[in-house]
């Protein structure tokens, strides 16, 4: 039992479970203690040691089936299949002595035996051969055309195995011949569902070129407008997990808010209480400071994969600030806020591209947007708001109108540009970024997302 | 009283009104016969306190319990000085003072003598303990129960350590105090925050779902006896379809034990769209999962 537990903590840590040396004393420990023939009781054991959390737990039943149940022969078969290894070996041995020229046929009798080894070896060359191809092109042909030779080998044994039995070659009787077919078709489909088992993305288990989060970190430096569409979901699963952050962090500020100075009035009139000893010692609360943030996105090219990524950061932070609105512009400003405020990240960006008002075929005009801005807008700001403009500011050779945005700045707290050209092209062509500059209180590359985490986190903290 | 085998606490939960999956079963039995704390994870509603009180119920302890929430901290949850009352017995003590110091020459004396009676003010008498330290510090063994700890700071987890693993705690003042008969302590968490590990690794975790359809069958009938039968059945069922909707707040037993007692309450023996559509407000927390439920009804009466 010992031996056995050994190896599926081995399993399990090699499939990036974490499990401790104290949680295998404790589990080994228990099973003393409990009945190991009730299955319900020996998983419930392993679960509530190996498994502790609610992510960890899917991974856990699948670890636990595969061990147990598709590699082994279950408790109740293993008396059975005690009474039949002669005729499984025999069975066994003809199958492989059958004509054939594919090693993986010889890997699927080797399971059909009893051995998943060399079948599981393959399996895992295969998974492992479709995340080392370094050609730039993706394609799965190689992986599929192997895994449909190891189906192919699969369906040769079945039908080889049932011709066996048909043909009655072991000269079993009728019931032994029943029982060795039933062992069969079990094993053949416990084969077929582990071909049929996919990898998923952070399986560690049977996929291991680079860590999860090495692999977010080489994301994070990627330029935003070479994202493709499936490193955009991924990016966003790793935004959540930044936002979750971030906010136990603001949260645990506001926890911290009680400790102030302290207030010398409330503490004298406590302290009445007390014969004029001050036993209760009352502090000033402070008063925490939440911004309002007004976003200017240019939404032309590829501007627009910068600013979605930081509005939907700046929406999942929502909490944390006061008020956040948003326009975006082209040629002239479109209010987005009650886009999204009324649907989620990904509903409203599509909203944005497809069914909001702006021209999306018109040159750039920063000019126009801000003359707009002044003409509509002033009263969002006040001594508390973050403006934010998200733009390369090249504004087509016209009128920047840089005063406006003096203006703007004498109105609000801090005016931020967040530039996604890289830095040695400011200034050229019609880039107007050093005329606006002066302007900003911070001028910033924002060409990734590493570089805009660090941004949002400056912006909140 | 303790649990013998895994059947045994079975039985003993299911006399103490609770009625729990084999998985349950097993890993408070674990618990108890390790003397680990169980940590038990799942969504809100599901049984996670009730099964806490069960524990104290069927193992008949006192059940002390300590809510935790953003800002507990020691003082709180461990114990607090009695100022009040060590200051009026100080008052009432000021004249005793010239009889220790009146034989004493010179001011350092005085102190020295003042701080050889320190104890006197700094002993249990003046303490005031609060659930963690009540549950030390018992005669008899208590069932400890520590709801909602991922509502805590990750500083009072850190505390929490000690007190898990050693079953003592540290009081400045005092020194060390171990326990006198280890509690059967339980937490629960609604995956607000993620614990961490050295906390789980002190733990043995349980994480409860929604039960499967004959348990809560077993469960409501337990609770409220009075239902009828195929009411019963079918009350479950259309609560098993809702929560397969893409819900904000799936509803849980609690919830369906509340449908329930509405239903009797207004004594409808069969559940049509309209009585579901009038009484959803008992199972649906949300105005968005509200609209949703109604929308989908003939999925949910099939």
């Amino acid at each position: 039992m010992v031996k056995l537990i050994g190896q599926f903590v081995s399993c399990c840590r090699a499939a990036g479970l974490r499990v401790s040396t104290s949680e295998v004393l404790d589990s080994l420990k228990q099973l003393q203690l409990i009945d190991p023939t009730d299955e319900l009781q020996f998983r419930a054991l392993l679960r509530a040691n190996f498994a502790k959390s609610l992510r960890e737990l899917k991974h856990f039943d699948r670890l636990y089936h595969l061990f147990f149940h598709e590699m082994r022969i279950n408790a109740g078969d293993m008396q059975q299949a005690a009474s039949q290894i002669d005729q499984i070996r025999k069975a066994t041995d003809l199958l492989r002595e059958k004509p054939h020229d594919n090693p993986v046929y010889d890997a699927v009798v080797d399971f059909l035996a009893g051995n998943p080894m060399p079948l599981l070896a393959e399996m895992r060359r295969i998974h492992s051969e479709s995340d080392d191809s370094t050609s730039p092109a993706r394609f799965n042909f190689g992986p599929l055309a192997s895994r449909f030779n190891v189906l192919l080998q699969i369906n040769a044994a079945a039908t080889t195995a049932a011709a066996l039995l048909e043909n009655n070659d072991l000269e079993l009787d009728s019931k032994s011949r029943r029982d060795l077919a039933a062992h069969f078709d079990e094993r053949i489909e416990a084969a077929r569902s582990i071909l049929m088992y996919e990898p998923r993305p952070g399986d560690t288990g049977t996929r291991k070129v680079k860590t999860y989060e090495q692999r977010l970190k080489d994301l994070g430096e990627k330029a935003f407008s070479s994202f493709t569409r499936e490193e955009v979901e991924e990016m966003r699963e790793a935004i959540d997990k930044l936002v979750r952050k971030l906010k136990n962090i603001v949260s645990r500020r506001f926890a911290v808010r009680d400790r102030g100075n302290l207030d010398v009035k409330k503490t004298l009139r406590a302290s009445a209480k007390y014969d004029g000893v001050p036993l209760d010692i009352k502090y000033r609360r402070k008063t925490m400071r939440k911004s309002r943030i007004v976003t200017l996105c240019d939404v032309s090219g590829s501007v627009w994969a910068a600013a979605r990524f930081m509005l939907n950061l700046l929406y999942s932070l929502q909490d944390c600030f006061d008020k956040v609105s948003s326009f975006v512009f082209i040629d002239q400003l479109t209010e987005v806020t009650g886009i999204f405020e009324e649907h989620d990240i990904s509903e409203a960006t599509r909203i944005v591209m497809e069914e909001a008002d702006v021209h999306y075929d018109a040159p750039t005009d920063y000019g126009e947007t801000l003359r707009n801005f002044k003409k509509n807008y002033m009263e969002l700001l006040t001594k508390k708001t973050t403006l934010i403009i998200v733009g390369d500011g090249r504004s087509n050779y016209m009128s920047p109108e840089d005063a406006i945005l003096g203006d703007i700045r004498d109105r609000c707290r801090r005016v931020i540009w967040l530039n996604p050209e890289p830095e040695n092209l400011w200034g050229t062509g019609d880039s107007e970024i050093k005329a606006y500059t002066h302007h900003c209180h911070e001028v910033r590359p924002c060409r990734n997302v590493n570089q805009l985490v660090t941004f949002i986190e400056e912006l909140v903290l | 009283m303790a649990y013998k085998t895994v059947t045994d606490v079975e039985q003993k939960l299911i006399e103490a009104g609770y009625i729990p999956s084999r998985e349950i079963a097993t890993v408070i039995f674990l618990a108890q016969a390790t003397q680990k704390p169980v940590l038990i994870e799942g969504p809100a509603g599901v049984g996670k306190t009730e099964l806490a009180k069960a524990v104290a119920r069927s193992l008949d302890r006192e059940l002390i319990r300590l809510q935790c929430y953003e800002g507990l901290d020691e003082a709180k949850a461990l114990y607090e000085w009695e100022y009040a009352k060590q200051l009026l017995y100080t008052q009432m003590v000021k004249d005793r003072i010239n009889d220790i110091i009146g034989a004493t020459a010179t001011l350092i004396e005085a102190v020295d003598q003042i701080a050889a009676q320190e104890d006197a003010f700094f002993s249990d008498r003046f303490i005031q303990p609060r659930p963690l330290l009540q549950a030390i510090s018992s005669e008899k063994p208590v069932v400890l129960l520590l709801d909602e700890v991922d509502k805590s700071d990750p500083e009072f987890e850190a505390f929490l350590l000690e007190l898990l693993s050693d079953f003592q705690v540290s009081i400045p003042e005092l020194g060390t105090r171990k326990a006198i008969k280890i509690p059967f302590v339980l937490l629960t968490s609604n995956n607000y925050r993620d614990m961490s590990d050295a906390l789980k690794r002190r733990c043995v975790h349980l994480y409860i779902d929604y039960p499967a359809r004959d348990t809560e069958i077993a469960i409501v009938r337990l609770k409220i006896p009075d239902i009828e039968e195929t009411l019963c059945a079918v009350l479950v069922d259309s609560i098993r379809r809702i929560r397969t909707l893409d819900l904000k707040k799936s509803p849980s037993i609690s919830e369906t034990l509340d449908w329930a007692q509405s239903l009797l309450a207004l004594q409808i023996h069969e559940l049509t769209p309209e009585v579901v559509s009038e009484t959803l407000n008992v199972i649906c927390k949300y105005q968005m999962d509200l609209e949703k439920v109604r929308k989908n009804m003939n999925r949910v009466i099939a």
